[in-house]
Parts: structure tokens; sequence; C-alpha cells
């Protein structure tokens, strides 16, 4: 066999397959061929490595893959905090672990029961229709006031990160919001009728709860626009 | 979280399974651009482009074939699609720009045993010598020895025939010998120099 017909054979080979016979005894006796064989091998070796390291590529590539996955909504993010929200006590304890979220929680759990058991006794001390209706007017709005001042100094000190905006989030939100308003005003109607009704109170508890945790999420969407 | 969970949860849109996804594939799928195009900004566009078609198509992988099969074949196609496109592939598979091709028997070095490639190819050697390679040699190249496509693979993919894919494939193998032992002779004539140099110093 010559030369050029090993390198022939060299060339339509399987790389995988073992070379034949006479391809064989050529090597033993050719140490250019023999030669050429290792190199070729050597390379391909070499090659193989190429591909299990890889490149990095930049950053920005997925930054603006995702940007268009997005806008061609084939992904989404899983909003968890619209979830919360639609959930009462899911969203429980990522509100608690804020402390500025806990405290203005707090004030609004604590005007919330002074309000209810404001509301529960006004009954036994109203003589007087007029001071009721005063009292009723008057101690709502300002639970809901405190809360909303805590609010307003928690996004004080908070500034840009909460001024992002989401539409959608935003919509959903004050659309939730509105629900739990009306909720509040039926249940505040219900403990004013019957005072001695303990599941109107527990309603109305829950949805100052459910009040509590849909301003906190708008507090992370900087929705607070609508509330202000 | 696993490849297959990963694929699962991206069919149904999770933003955090896409990423897994493209942690998992992006060096291989960008190291490939890269090679084939020789130039980053084109590299980085290749490499999102697959991913965008991935990923527009991941709701159809029905698993019938590994992903990182199907992955790797998706971004073989957008690669050699945008060369079509630059008209690269004007030069056929059977062209080569190779000015010292053809006919020629195997090329003999005659420095002998020294010239032996083995345990000294090292990466940055290989990807000069690599990008070096005219195109035809180095597609085929690329996808044989880098990514592990068989012939018949690379046929389909290139539309040609096994037989002009595995001699585009002898071809760049031997081209590449050529480039890299001409390397190693530069680096040894490099080397002598400096040893020169210094020997004259110390005098």
């Amino acid at each position: 066999m010559q030369c050029n017909q090993f390198e022939r054979i060299l060339e339509q080979q399987d790389t995988a397959a073992p070379l034949p016979g006479p391809a064989l005894a050529h090597i033993a006796i050719c140490e250019g061929c023999r030669a050429l064989t290792a190199d070729l091998d050597a390379i391909r070796k070499a090659a193989m490595g190429l591909d299990a390291e890889g490149i990095a590529p930049p950053e920005h590539i997925w930054i603006s893959l995702r940007n268009q996955l997005e806008a061609e909504g084939i992904i989404h993010e899983p909003n968890s905090d619209v979830a919360a929200a639609a959930a009462p006590g899911i969203g429980w304890w990522s509100v608690l672990q804020r402390p500025a979220l806990a405290g203005a929680f707090l004030a609004l759990i604590l005007a919330a029961a002074t309000s209810i058991s404001y509301l529960g006794n006004s009954t036994q001390m109203a003589v007087h229709p007029q001071f009721v209706f005063t009292q009723q007017t008057s101690v709502v709005p300002t639970a809901d006031n405190v809360f909303k001042e805590e609010l307003l100094s928690v996004d004080n000190v908070s500034g840009p990160e909460f001024r992002r905006l989401d539409t959608a989030v935003t919509d959903s939100i004050h659309r939730n919001l509105g629900i739990v308003d009306n909720l509040i005003v039926l249940c505040e109607k219900s403990v004013r009728e019957q005072p001695g009704n303990a599941m109107a109170r527990e309603y109305l508890y829950g949805a100052y709860q459910q009040k509590a945790e849909l301003l906190a999420t708008a507090m992370d969407h900087g929705t607070m626009g609508g509330l202000q | 979280m696993t490849e297959a969970e990963a694929i699962r949860l991206a069919q149904q849109g999770d933003a955090k399974a896409f990423e897994r996804i493209y942690s998992l594939h992006s060096r291989r799928v960008y190291a490939l651009c890269l090679r084939m195009v020789g130039n980053p900004a084109e590299a980085e566009d290749l490499a999102q482009d697959a991913f965008l078609q991935l990923f527009r198509k991941i709701a159809t992988f029905r698993g019938e074939s590994a992903f990182s099969t199907w992955l790797h074949r998706l971004a073989v196609n957008v690669v050699l699609m945008k060369l079509r496109k630059k008209k690269l592939a004007e030069t056929s598979i059977e062209e080569t720009n190779d000015p010292d091709d053809e006919s020629s028997g195997p090329r003999r070095e005659l420095g002998g045993p020294d010239l032996l490639l083995s345990g000294s190819i090292d990466r940055v050697h290989l990807e000069r010598a690599i990008g070096q390679l005219p195109p035809g040699y180095k597609q085929v190249f690329m996808l044989h020895d880098i990514q592990g496509f068989e012939h018949n693979e690379i046929a389909g993919l290139m539309s040609c025939s096994i037989g002009n894919s595995k001699s585009q494939l002898h071809k760049a193998r031997m081209r590449l010998r050529e480039l890299l032992q001409e390397s190693l002779r530069d680096q040894a004539r490099r080397d002598r120099q400096a040893a020169k140099t210094e020997t004259a110093g110390s005098n």
C-alpha cells in the first residue's frame, strides 16, 4: 500500500471504526503515516475537550432574551403577591418578616380591634342614636387613617424601590382593594346592627386583615398612588 | 432543579425554568456560534436567536430525543441559516478557499518525530487554528469533532453527501495539523531566540 492510498482510506474511514488490515500493515512500516494517524487522533481528542468546556456568553444575552420572551408572553413570573392577596393567610409570614410593614400591620390591627370593640359596646352606651352615628363615622375612618399614615411613612423610608409600576398588578390590587373595602362596609354595618354577633366581628376582623395584606402588596409594587 | 423538571416547568411558562435551561446549555451554544462565525457580536445574536427559537418551540418537545441534541441541532440550524444568508455558504462545501489544497498526498513534514502533536495541543492553539480554517472545513470539523454529530447528520444539515462530509473533515484535520505544527515551530523558534538573547545578556 502506498501512502496516498493509506490517506484515502483514512479520509473515508469512520472515526470510531478500526483501520482495515492493509492500512494497519502500512503504518507498521511507514513512520510518516504512523505520525499522521497519531496527530489526527490527537487533534480529534483535543477538539472533543473544547465542547465540554464551552465558552461563557455575556450576561446581557439572557437579559435581552428574557425581555423578548416576556414581550412575546412566552414566560411569566409567578405573581406571589397577587396570589397571596387572593388567598388570605398565605402572605402573612412575608408581611410580618418586614419590620416596617409589621409595624404598620400591628397599627391597623390595634385600630381595628379598638373599632370593633367600640362598635360592640356602642349599643350598651348608645342612648342617643346621634352619638352612636358620630362615633361610627369617626372611629372606622380613623383606623384607616392610622394605617395609611404608617404606610406613607414606610413609603418615604423605602423610596424609589416602591415606585416601580406594573400595570397588571396595580389593576389587580386596586380591584381587590375595592372588593375588600365593600366587604368592610358590609361587615361594619353588620356589627353595628348585631353587636353581639361574634361571626360578624370575625368577618370584619378578617376584612381588615385582607386590606392590610393588599396595602402591603401595593407598597411592594409602588402602587400607592391611588391610596394617597 | 433537574433538566427534566426545568423542561416540564418551562413548557408551562415558568421563568425560573427557562433561566435554568439557559444556564445549563448557554456555554455550549455560545461556543458553537462563536467558533462558527468567529465574531463575538454575531455569535451573541445567534445564541440569542437559537434560544429564542428553542423557547418558542419548547412546548412541542415531547422527549423522544435528548433535549441537548434537539437544542444543538436547532442552534446549528440557526447558525447555518445565518451563514447561508451571509452568503458565506456560497463557498460550496466542495470549495475550500484553501490555497494549498487538493490532490497532493499527505504532506510529509521532514522534521520527524519532534513535530508529533500528541500531548502538545493546548486549547489556545487549537482554537486559533480552527479560526484559520476555511469556512467549509470549519463547519464540518466543528459539527463532527467538537459537537459530535455523525456524518449522516452533517450531510442532512449541510445538504451534502456523506462522502463529502468525510472528505471535508479529513481535509480540515490535515489543515489543522499543518497549522498546529507551524505554531509549534514558531514557538520553538521564539524559545531558541529567547534563550540566545538570555545567553548573550549574561556574557
